[in-house]
Formats: structure tokens, sequence, C-alpha cells
């Protein structure tokens, strides 16, 4: 807009390029925790005095992540303008099996959305608990890998945007339900769920057909004639 | 680079090669280090570096993603509270002032008393520290703690500057050097990392050491097999 | 009728959540047989190894587009020059 011209005609292009680093680094930084980052307090903590040109830096923050580290800012909420960052590049084996360190917390991540997943969307916090619990991780109890659970679950996987964690209307005592979050829905590869599912189960992955149409929404109605192989 | 905090030279070739079979570009295996150069070029502007650095254990070189900028928002980092990175400052203290570059973990643990931000219990200490060698930052050994070779490559500058009257070089490499050993001529007193030691001796028949020239009187290590092999 | 019949056709397979924890307590390595060492476990027999998290884990991260995070020393905390080192002389 000529209000960003008018900005940008006041600030030197080493300076822009000086803000908009300094807006990778901050992002970084909050990744670190994979919190999303919210506008108001990319503003406050670092951009400041160029809000004006606030644009104009986002431009070259997306085209840094995007070139020199594979990743992808999304935001996620556009009227809250909050942002999380995204993996451009598939994992890739041969690259990723050595010994690099493994979050435990992934794996329960995976239990959780895996069940939301497989039962089409939503899910009583009751039978997370209990899945949960089959798994000797009980909610109500330190447990030695997560500490506490509830905290992590109710609390972290939801501030990450991984989980959502809403009451259920008119539900007397009060009840509460799990959906997948928007981190959920950009990092999580639904085909992938259900190929490691169809492992577990020693099935065809097809043969769970709703969740395989959900799963591969360009097939279409037909459903589970194609097959799955070239998905990742 | 971001997810292994540290790359032995065999992996940093992989990932090299890896990168020119995607992008289909001849690969020429002894440019890595310009490869690296370029993409170093763009991390710059971001204050990140790939660095190269040799661990004092095996004496292998090893490239680390590390930071460059000290700032208000590298401060914002959330991965250790105030007191817990007090305690990994300290750590370090005694480390650097250590004649071999090793400390007690009973040592380690004291510190905890002293902790100015918020003092912590022992046993906090204690998982603290652990988390340290889990990241990587330090190693630990028989009840014995040393700065990671991440670590160093990664606190080289800092180090430097702010240890400069007690931290010294590698008569061999020239880098600052921690587990290492000391010529014991009073007038002399050079280090040397345990590894070039062992390559710098190998094969003479009488140790002297290559400054005073001085019978060097420590036990010479073998030379690392993973060197040896090349 | 015959469109309830047609409806549970096109649903395929059902999800059954007590079945996924069975596999997943084999996948993660649960040990059956061996019970009596160890202090039974809560929610059934047997015990999971030390790192059967680990293991799901390192599984459930090809399902992940993660952006990989990255961690620093240098510059998490201000610089703070060592106490004076005491002279030997
Ligand atoms: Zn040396
Ligand atoms: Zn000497």
């Amino acid at each position: 807009s000529s209000q960003v011209q008018r900005g940008l005609a006041r600030v030197s292009n080493a300076q822009v390029e000086q803000k908009a680093a300094e807006v990778v680094q901050y992002i970084m930084v909050k990744d670190q925790k994979k919190i999303p980052v919210r506008r108001a307090d990319l503003v406050k903590h670092v951009i400041k005095d160029y809000r004006n040109i606030y644009p104009e830096i986002m431009k070259r923050v997306l085209q840094t992540f995007s070139q020199v580290f594979g990743l992808e800012l999304v935001e996620i909420d556009t009227k809250a303008h909050v942002y999380i960052l995204i993996n451009k590049l598939e994992p890739h084996e041969a690259l990723t099996t050595n010994q690099g360190s493994v979050n435990p917390k992934t794996g329960l991540l995976w239990v959780i959305l895996s069940v939301i997943f497989m039962k089409r969307g939503a899910v009583k916090e009751g039978l997370i608990w209990n899945t949960l619990k089959k798994l000797r991780v009980d909610p109500g109890e330190r447990h030695e890998v997560f500490g506490d659970v509830k905290k992590l679950v109710t609390d972290e996987f939801v501030r990450q945007r991984y989980l959502e964690y809403v009451r259920i209307p008119h539900t007397e005592p009060l009840e509460c339900e799990f959906r997948w979050g928007q981190r959920a829905e950009l990092e999580v590869s639904k085909p992938q769920i259900l190929h490691f599912m169809g492992q577990l189960h020693e099935r065809e992955p097809q043969s769970w057909s709703q969740q395989y149409r959900d799963a591969h929404p360009s097939l279409g109605a037909p459903g589970p004639s194609q097959p799955s192989r070239s998905q990742r | 680079m971001m997810s292994n905090s540290l790359v032995d030279e065999r992996e940093a070739s992989t990932l090299y090669k890896h990168c020119c079979d995607i992008h289909k570009v001849p690969c020429v295996p002894d440019k890595l280090d310009d490869f690296i150069d370029t993409i170093n070029a763009k991390l710059q502007l971001m204050f990140m570096q790939i660095r190269k650095g040799m661990s004092e254990v095996n004496g292998r070189q090893y490239y680390a993603l590390v930071n460059m900028a000290e700032t208000d928002i590298t401060r914002m980092s959330s991965d250790y509270a105030d007191n817990e990175l007090e305690l990994f400052r300290k750590t370090m203290d005694l480390i650097v002032s250590s004649e071999n570059g090793k400390i007690s973990s009973t040592d380690a643990l004291n510190i905890a008393d002293s902790l100015m931000t918020k003092r912590l219990k022992k046993s906090e200490a204690e998982q603290v520290l652990n988390r340290l060698v889990q990241d990587k930052w330090l190693n630990e050994k028989r009840g014995e703690f040393s700065l990671s070779t991440k670590c160093i490559i990664e606190m080289e500058p800092y180090i430097r500057r702010m240890y400069e009257d007690q931290v010294k070089l590698c008569h061999i490499c020239h880098n600052i050097a921690f587990q290492s050993q000391i010529c014991d001529s009073p007038t002399c007193g050079i280090k040397i990392h345990n590894p070039c030691v062992a390559r710098y001796f190998k094969g003479r028949v009488e140790p002297r050491c290559p400054a005073c020239d001085e019978f060097w009187p420590h036990e010479i290590p073998e030379v690392p097999r993973s060197i040896s092999r090349r | 009728g015959k469109e309830k019949a047609s409806q549970l056709f096109s649903e395929g397979a059902a999800f059954d959540p007590s079945a996924f924890a069975e596999n997943l307590l084999s996948f993660m390595g649960l040990n059956r047989l061996e019970g009596g060492e160890h202090e039974p476990q809560n929610g059934g027999d047997g015990y999971l190894p030390s790192d059967a998290w680990d293991r799901l884990a390192r599984r459930a991260e090809t399902c992940f587009r993660t952006a990989p995070t990255f961690h620093y020393m240098l510059g998490s905390f201000h610089a703070e020059p060592p106490p004076p080192k005491q002279r030997i002389e």
C-alpha cells in the first residue's frame, strides 16, 4: 500500500533486512517449544518502530524461511494473526534414522491424534484417557516419561495447536471432547497415520473405508479402489 | 543440521551428496567446505553459521550449526531457566579453570548452593546436569563432566573473550584446549589435546615437548582408531 | 433394512480402541511374561521397556512434517566474567 511505500522511503534496505533477520530469529526461538507466534508479540518485541512496513518485513521473512531453511511460515488464524512454522521438506529416511534424538511426546501425541482421526474428528475425553490407561499412562498419576500427563495433553498440546479441547454443549456434568488442532491439520499426514494403523493391525489401510476416504479426499466418493502405494 | 546438533565429516559428506542428488548437480567430494561456505553466506544474515571443530575425545572433525548473536531475542530462549543457565555457566567456569578440562560431579553439584538467581536442590541440580548431557552441552564420563564438542564449537568466541587469561591453545592444532596434557617445565607449560598428543608423538622414541624440548612426562595415549584408519 | 445394510457396508471396518491399544503395546515391546521382579504397571499384565515411548515416537515421526528446532547455548544468558582466579604463587 502507499503507506508501506512511504514507510519504506524512510528506511534503508539494510535496515529492513536487519529487521527481517531479527523476526526470523524471534520466530525460531519461539518455535523451540512449538508455541505459535502472535503478531502482537512480534510487533512489541521485535518490529517496534518499523510497524508501518510490517508487510514488507514479513515478505522477506517468508522468503528467508522458504529459501534458506525449507520451512513455511503459515498464518493459522487470520483474525488474531497467529503464525506457526511447518516443514516444507518431506522426511528423508536415510537422513533422519541415525542417532538423532527423539521426543517421546510425539508418540503420545500420535496415539491421541490417531484415535481422533479413526473416530472421524471428535472424541470424548473419557475414551482418550481410557486408551492411555491401557498404555500404562494414567492421567491422574505422575508418569516417569511425561510427568503431568493431564497438563501435557490438555495444556501443552493445546497451546501448541496440536489439539483442541472443548466443552461439549449442554452436558451435565460437564463433558469435554478432543479434536485436531490447526497445527495437526497442517503438519500431520492422515494417509501416513492410516498406513501405520494398517501395519499395527496387520490390515490394509483401505479396510477402514471411511477413514481412507477422509485421508484421501482427492479420490472422491467411490473410495478404496485405487492403490495407496504412491501416497506418502 | 538443525535436528542433528552435531554431524561428523562422513555424515556431512552424505548430506552434501544428498543435496547434490536432489538438485541433480554433480557432487565433488572435496568441495564440501566450499558448499558449507555458500550456506554460511546465507545463514550469516540470521546470525547463524555451520562451524567445524575437533572432538577432544576422539580427535575427529565435526560440524555444528551454531548461533553467533547475543541479543535480547536470543536470551528469550526457552530450553533452560535462569538458575539452570547459571549452573551451566558456573560449571563452565570450573571446567575452564581446571587443569585437564574435567570436573567431578561432586564439584558440579556443589555449585547448586552458590547460585545467585534461585537456589537448586542437589537432586534438581543433578537433573539439570543430566539434561545438559542429554542436550549435548556437557559430556559425562565416569562421574566427571567436560565440555562437549558442540559446546566448544559454539561457545569458542565466548570462551576466548570471557576466559582470556585462563584459556590456552593447543600447541599442535592452535584451537582452545581443555582435555589435554601440559608440559611440566615451569617456564613452558604448553598444552596439547590428548588426540593431538597421540598423533604428534606416534612413532617417536623419546617424547620431548615440541616447544621447550624437555622430556614429555605423560603417558602417550594411543591414536584413536578412527583417525589411524585414514 | 436394505438401506442400513449398505450404509454399514460403506462404513467399512470399525475402529476398535481396545484392539488398537493391545497392538500398540506389542509394538512398544510389552513384555507379557516376566512380571516377577517388576512392579505390576497400572492397566494390566506385563511391563513396558524404558524406551517404549521412544520406539513409538520414532515410528510416529514419519507422520509429522514438524519443522526442526534450533537450539543454542551461546546468547541464551548474559555474559558474565568468571570470578577472579585465586593466585597460587
Ligand atoms: Zn590440538
Ligand atoms: Zn615445554
